[in-house]
């Protein structure tokens, strides 16, 4: 099979996972007791306007029947609109969206552009000081919290120090609206004080989620690395007379890679989660308020339509992933 | 060697960048206001959310105003009113000359669609509203409003965020008979001081002043109202200074605040009470002796002191201190176990024996705690409390069906009249959410509360609000705890505040500046 026939049967095998997820989370809401319409009333409001928003929105309906006309709905493109904000669901997401995603890529970022070389370092300097270190630090970033952590960094950096802003996504003008990407739209823009302000506001959110994935990584590519170090054909490379350089970048590196990628793109799911406990202490403005505020409030067009837009974000990373093994080791044929 | 340079020059630029936007200092012409609530909607006629309310009422006017602190009455966009003898007519004179800020003239056209589109979009401020029949346009700065029935308190909903009077203008925004919905969830159209300049949905909603208003225009230049939903990093940035005025904190983080030098933190008693239905309907409950042994039982004391750290006050029966109609002399439970015990063998359950279940949402961290308290008074007369926790949507659901014995709860009121606490708590026609949550009937009670809606005596009004009192703390039909201490915290540069306890939530902002 070639890679493309490969990419375009996994698209499709997109169809059902998507369906199953959006049944489940259909259920679900709907099964917790509570009317969504009484609650988008108000408390003061009269039966008549209760049952005018129950019928509005076709709460009234069999559950089925809700079901059927929320895919049919889905197919045309629309998301349905949001009981609590009264906007279309696509509108909200498009604004709360990207902070999310900006905030859990650089927290990925941060796990592959640091936790490989640490991981590298860590394996090559086995049992000394700096693989101890490495090991300590991935032991306290697995057992700490992210809202205890984010508290701690921001009292030091922010509150102490005052060398890097305080909760929030940018503190002056925004950049000029292009992708919701801060630091990608003050790039486009040239907006180079948006830029420095987005990032330095990205800092500390980003290394406090990405801090337990980046620990998970080190370990991973650690052990991974030492587990080629052991294989034959590294033995020979030594023999040879190859420098070790070229023994840990050339053939070492990239057999060690897979499993840690592997890992790497199962974890953007965590960190999609870790992203609420995060955005809440860093008054982050994802998808995490609009998320909790939907499901407190029944909003089930919203819940459904952030639970779509999250799954399909977490497939597509590892359909990534799954094809980049091609690029890393080229004996991998789907 | 390229590659190292490169990299210490980017390390450079990078702290430099970042200490220059951590040392970015506000402007003074602009109050940041930090809030832990997000606000959902701008259009007064759909929300019924304090936090927007925040940004909504001073991009409007309305009718009549809350005088500056008080609950009395002012004209607004009326300039006198008269109410009929039969108490069946308000008429407005309206003010002449006024526009609204996209242009549009403001006339009794403007306030009769007004009424129309809130009617029209039948969404809860509409229930605000509930008493009017119609409203005729007399002339062109007269407009009479016609109720179903003589509402005394009715004049006040004018005052309140639902009464906001918005341009006609926004029909030109209008989709597919939306009333211009969309348009108004994002923007404003009102003739108030401010108008909405910018909303960047999860960051901040930004009011700038309307230069243009036809009455004192606001001192700040612009209000920017941050959404901060954790309230530590709200302490933390009213520590730093950059968020000149904010709430809500937990009372703990108000507590440290006190002694931080630059920071006033404001205290005056609200009108939010927390309370415990207990439901009327229920074995056990159903009987007015336990319920009145249960409200022997419980330690007030040690709820308001530790709890809440002496910032509540203990109600004495429904209507809270500082509203028109409360009564000073009206009997208030303290705890007296002997008492209870002997209630409770009168009932015929010497030494309890029974087990009730009292629900609470995580909504109020408050409410667990107490809970705590209840079943440690309960258990001390024999009856077991079990604490149940749920979702909002899923105890509001409980109550409304009535599918509960106890639960914790919490009412503010819409509009400045004791009606608030007597009619919706004790009206047999308002069981469950509507308001009536211990779910009780009483004939004689029914009369009280429907009369004193329609009595146009004050001093007739004030005996018939003296009767319902006795008889809800007689009948102990609600477990009446406490009355909150309103709570902001703010800069010493930040002047001109004025607390209202009708606009809570809803600082002066018009009437506040800056001093640095």
């Amino acid at each position: 099979m070639s890679p493309l026939t490969y990419i375009i049967r996994r698209i499709f095998l997109v169809i059902p996972i998507i369906l199953g997820v959006l049944s489940i989370t259909f259920l679900i809401s709907h099964i917790v007791p509570g009317d969504a319409a009484q609650l988008m009333a108000g408390p003061r409001a009269t039966p008549e306007i209760i049952e005018r928003i129950r019928h509005e929105h076709g709460l009234d309906r069999p559950l089925y029947v809700q079901f059927g006309m929320y895919v049919y709905e889905l197919f045309k493109g629309n998301l349905g609109k949001s009981i609590l904000t009264r906007r279309p669901v696509l509108a909200d997401i498009v604004d709360y969206f990207p902070a999310t995603f900006e905030l859990t890529t650089a927290a990925m970022l941060l796990t592959i552009i640091a936790g490989i070389p640490l991981g590298i370092i860590s394996a090559v300097h086995k049992d000394r000081i700096l693989d101890q270190l490495s090991r300590l630090s991935s032991v306290i970033g697995v057992s700490m919290p992210i809202f205890w952590l984010g508290l701690l960094m921001m009292l030091f950096f922010y509150v102490r120090l005052g060398i890097l802003p305080g909760p929030g996504r940018i503190g002056g003008e925004l950049p000029a609206h292009v992708t919701g990407l801060f630091t990608i739209d003050s790039l486009l823009s040239g907006n180079w004080r948006a830029l420095a302000d987005s990032l330095s506001h990205l800092a500390m959110p980003a290394f406090a989620l990405g801090y337990a994935v980046l620990a998970r990584v080190v370990r991973m590519m650690r052990s991974s690395m030492l587990d080629v170090f052991s294989q034959d054909y590294i033995q020979t490379a030594r023999a040879k007379g190859l420098r070790e350089r070229g023994v840990i970048y050339k053939h070492a590196l990239r057999n060690a890679l897979i499993p840690t990628l592997t890992v790497i793109g199962l974890s953007y799911g965590e960190l999609l989660g870790g992203a609420v406990a995060t955005e809440l202490i860093f008054a982050w403005p994802g998808m995490a308020h609009y998320v909790v505020g939907s499901m407190r409030t029944l909003d089930f067009p919203a819940v459904m339509g952030v639970t779509l837009v999250i799954a399909l974000v977490y497939i597509l990373v590892n359909l990534l992933v799954d094809v980049s093994y091609a690029f890393i080791d080229p004996r991998i044929r789907y | 060697m390229f590659r190292r340079s490169l990299l210490v020059m980017l390390s450079i630029a990078l702290v430099a960048a970042f200490s220059l936007t951590a040392l970015a200092s506000p402007e003074d012409g602009v109050l940041v206001f930090g809030a832990t609530g997000e606000l959902r909607t701008l259009d007064p006629h759909v929300s019924v959310d304090n936090n927007a309310w925040r940004a909504i009422y001073y991009c409007y006017d309305r009718l009549v105003e809350f005088k500056l602190g008080t609950t009395e009455l002012v004209p607004g966009l009326a300039t006198s009113w008269d109410i009929a003898d039969d108490g069946l007519t308000y008429t407005f004179h309206l003010r002449k000359g006024i526009k609204f800020i996209d242009g549009t003239p403001f006339n009794a056209e403007a306030v009769e669609f007004n009424f129309d589109r809130l009617f029209g979009m039948g969404l809860a401020p509409a229930g605000t509203f509930g008493f009017i029949d119609k409203v005729e346009v007399v002339d062109d700065y007269t407009v009479n409003i016609i109720l179903k029935e003589a509402f005394i308190p009715g004049i006040s909903s004018f005052a309140t965020d639902q009464g906001c009077i918005v341009s006609p203008g926004v029909m030109e925004h209008e989709v597919a008979g939306d009333w211009g919905q969309d348009w108004l969830t994002e923007h404003s159209a009102g003739t108030g001081p401010f108008y909405v300049d910018e909303w960047t949905h999860g960051i901040r909603v930004v009011l700038a002043r309307n230069d243009n208003y036809w009455s004192e225009p606001a001192k700040l230049e612009k209000v920017s109202i941050r959404y901060i939903p954790e309230a530590a990093d709200l302490r933390m940035l009213l520590e730093t200074g950059e968020v000149d005025i904010g709430e809500k904190l937990t009372v703990d983080q108000i507590e440290a605040m006190k002694g931080t030098a630059g920071i006033t933190v404001f205290e005056a008693p609200s009108f939010c009470c927390h309370y415990v239905y207990m439901n009327c309907q229920k074995p056990y409950l159903n009987d007015v002796r336990v319920r009145q042994a249960i409200s022997y039982a419980i330690n007030y004391r040690g709820i308001i002191d530790d709890l809440w750290r002496g910032t509540a006050t203990q109600m004495r029966g429904p209507i809270p201190v500082g509203l028109v109609g409360h009564d000073k002399n009206v009997f208030q439970y303290h705890q007296d176990l002997e008492k209870a015990r002997e209630l409770l063998a009168d009932a015929g359950y010497p030494g309890g024996g029974f087990t009730l279940k009292i629900m609470h949402a995580p909504v109020i961290p408050e409410w667990r705690p107490m809970a705590l308290v209840i079943q440690e008074g309960l258990a001390e007369i024999g009856i077991k409390l079990e604490i149940e926790s749920y979702a909002w949507a899923t105890l509001r659901d409980k109550l409304n069906k009535g599918d509960f014995d106890m639960s914790h709860g919490y009412w503010t009121p819409d509009y400045a009249d004791a009606d608030m606490f007597t009619w919706f708590w004790f009206y047999s026609q308002n069981w469950g959410l509507a308001g009536n949550r211990s779910w009780y009937k009483n004939v004689v009670m029914d009369k009280l509360v429907t009369q004193s809606r329609i009595e146009v005596d004050p001093d007739k009004r004030l005996g018939i609000f003296q009767g319902i009192q006795w008889i809800s703390v007689s009948d102990a039909v609600y477990l009446y705890l406490l009355q909150t201490d309103y709570q902001i915290v703010m800069r010493d540069w930040v002047k001109g505040y004025v607390y209202n306890p009708m606009l809570l939530n809803m600082p002066n902002f018009p009437g506040m500046y800056i001093e640095k």
